[in-house]
């Protein structure tokens, strides 16, 4: 069971129309080692502090731009904390002015329950696992990149990267894996996060779409890691029929990831199930 | 792209998540990684020719611009100055895979483009028209590319934009700057890659330049003559020599050096007779050499160029640049050391970033 508490201090969404995005607690505030009993000063900021603050600036420019507009970020912070934490969390939220709509404090075993009969269409997480779990269960879900250095990463725009080795293979080539070993289950989780990611991508073209070329505060952007050139065109393509136009893509066909990811600094990373792997000499 | 398209892991695959560990032989020739490999980025305006496309983004802005290209998506651009390059180093390419099928040392040819992605796919298929072996790409989306260059450890920046250019260099990434040749093309090899290189401020540093700026031809001639053992520093192109004459050795011991697919030129004004020597003595020094020193003395570029047919031809003078174009050799500026005219009003800042530290 969780308890949804209300933010009085942000105004509330339409969950129905909004993008209702989940965050990890740990991923926004940094998870402390040691709990100091009846310690009220705000808890240190996280990981997933840029992300938040730029969430606040796409909200912002929507609004200018119509205050009647319904498709802004609406989020939810996650929480598996002690209850003693809880007050402490709300509070920093306040201090820092984060733009959160509610929070949710429930088990890490009810966690993807939460998730599931709240309408999200995004859980967001540093930690790769919890990412992939969730989309196991079939609830979309994305890595919150970890950026090198905290303090380079954007506060003003919004950058969402998506995997694309996935989204680019038809479905005979996704079929063709089963013959390379990749189980059943690992084939079908291919196209359940293909799926989520799906409707995730087709919010942020329509969210896009209220913005120009230049200037926009919300980035868009594509990146294949083992495929050839082909199957990149083929993911910009499929984006394209979702309603999503990408700003910046990269195909490295093997070339090693983390210096490009450092350069993007997306905030948000929709991982495929292949984008982990090592030695895969990818798809063409 | 073929039906059953083959899909291959190689056998140091490590456990994908959530799964057990797979261990498939290779069947595919690994593509070149990016240390091992010799990276050329190109940007899209001088592998293909986008006049027309750049016009219209110069007068009618970035929206028309797209939508221009996302409407003509299927129309495959037609070849650019660097293209002939392209398709040469692709040859050497195919040598280098027939002796050595295990080794990465290749060159990696990696597009760069500023335009958003999605207008990007008209790129994508005029590349695979023209059967150019391109894997890798960024379309930055307006940012600039000289961060992705250092990413992709890049040895050599080709761009129609001198500014890029200049960013790069100062960033020690050896850079020039292409142009459209006229309608008169010298037509070039298919199967030996040639590279011709000017000397001064583009091998070496622009030290001597720099001295004939200030003090005239006889103040320069005794310079040489006094230093003529003393080594010229490196200049920008320095490693990108460096980097073929690697690769040219391993044709040497595969006994092919007379039919070696990559050959090498300096054309310099310098004269063989006095201020030559110094020349060839640092080239010796470094270890390096070219397949053949042209001393022209001070005569102009372009009948030697002609007879040459380089693919490409690097000097840091646009006077040069331009004597070769006119005459049909694809010629690259390389906007370093003191020739430069800067178009800012205050005074040049001259590029004369130190190459000594070598880059890769």
């Amino acid at each position: 069971m969780d308890s949804m508490v209300r933010n009085p201090d942000v105004k509330q969404r339409d969950a129905a129309q909004a993008v209702v995005v989940a965050v990890s607690s740990d991923a926004i505030f940094d998870p402390e080692v040691e709990q100091v009993h009846g310690a009220t000063e705000p808890l240190r900021k996280g990981d997933a502090f840029s992300f938040m603050k730029a969430i606040q600036v796409v909200n912002e420019r929507l609004l200018t731009m119509n205050s009647d507009e319904t498709l802004l970020f609406d989020v939810i912070l996650l929480s598996n904390d002690s209850e003693e934490k809880h007050s402490r969390i709300i509070a920093s939220a306040k201090h820092y002015g984060l733009d959160i709509g509610r929070f949710c404090f429930c088990n890490k075993e009810d966690s993807i329950e939460s998730l599931q009969s709240n309408n999200v269409k995004l859980f967001l997480s540093t930690d790769t696992n919890d990412v992939c779990k969730a989309l196991q269960k079939g609830v979309p879900a994305a890595l919150l990149y970890r950026p090198t250095d905290p303090h380079h990463q954007t506060e003003d725009q919004l950058k969402v990267v998506f995997s694309g080795d996935v989204i680019g293979s038809s479905e005979e080539m996704l079929h063709g894996l089963r013959e390379q070993g990749f189980t059943e289950t690992q084939l079908q989780g291919f196209k359940t996060a293909k799926g989520s990611v799906k409707e995730f991508a087709v919010l942020m073209g329509e969210m896009r779409r209220r913005f120009g070329l230049e200037g926009s505060p919300l980035c868009t952007g594509l990146m294949t890691v083992w495929s050839s050139r082909n199957v990149c065109a083929s993911a910009l393509k499929t984006l394209r029929g979702w309603g999503l136009l990408v700003d910046e893509a990269f195909c490295l066909a093997g070339a090693p990831r983390s210096p490009i990811l450092n350069l993007v600094q997306p905030h948000i990373l929709c991982l495929d199930g292949l984008y982990h792997m090592e030695g895969f000499t990818g798809m063409s | 792209m073929p039906a059953s398209a083959a899909i291959t892991l190689t056998s140091s695959l490590k456990r994908p998540l959530g799964s057990d560990a797979l261990a498939i032989s290779s069947a595919r020739t690994p593509d070149p990684k990016p240390q091992n490999a010799i990276t050329i980025a190109v940007s899209s305006r001088v592998l293909f020719n986008m006049d027309k496309e750049q016009q219209i983004y110069e007068q009618k802005g970035m929206e028309d611009y797209l939508k221009y290209q996302i409407e003509h998506e299927m129309e495959p651009f037609a070849p650019g100055p660097a293209f002939p390059f392209v398709k040469a180093l692709e040859a050497v390419n195919t040598r280098l895979r027939e002796l050595y099928p295990e080794s990465e040392e290749l060159f990696d040819v990696v597009l760069m483009t500023n335009s958003h992605a999605h207008a990007g796919l008209r790129l994508i298929n005029t590349i695979n028209h023209h059967q150019l072996f391109i894997e890798r790409f960024c379309m930055t989306g307006g940012n600039s590319p000289i961060g992705y260059l250092k990413a992709y450890h890049t040895n050599l920046y080709l761009s129609a934009d001198p500014m890029k250019v200049r960013e790069a260099l100062e960033e020690g990434i050896a850079a020039a700057t292409m142009f459209n040749p006229p309608e008169k093309r010298t037509e070039v090899s298919e199967t030996q890659l040639r590279v011709a290189f000017d000397g001064d401020a583009v091998l070496f540093s622009d030290e001597s330049e720099r001295i004939f700026k200030a003090h005239g031809l006889d103040k320069f001639f005794e310079h040489e003559k006094t230093h003529e053992n003393t080594l010229l520093d490196h200049g920008p192109l320095k490693g990108f020599l460096e980097s073929l004459g690697k690769l040219q050795k391993k044709f040497y011991a595969k006994d092919q050096r007379l039919d070696c697919p990559i050959r090498t030129y300096l054309v310099t004004a310098r004269s063989a007779a006095s201020s030559g020597t110094r020349a060839l003595k640092t080239l010796r020094s470094w270890g390096l050499e070219t397949d053949e020193a042209l001393f022209l003395a001070g005569a102009p570029k372009g009948p030697m160029l002609e007879k040459i047919r380089p693919h490409i031809f690097f000097d840091d003078q646009m006077f040069h640049v331009e004597g070769a174009t006119q005459l049909g050799t694809v010629a690259a500026h390389v906007p370093y050391g003191v020739a430069q005219k800067l178009p800012q009003q205050k005074p040049a800042k001259e590029n004369t970033k130190d190459f000594s530290a070598a880059t890769k």
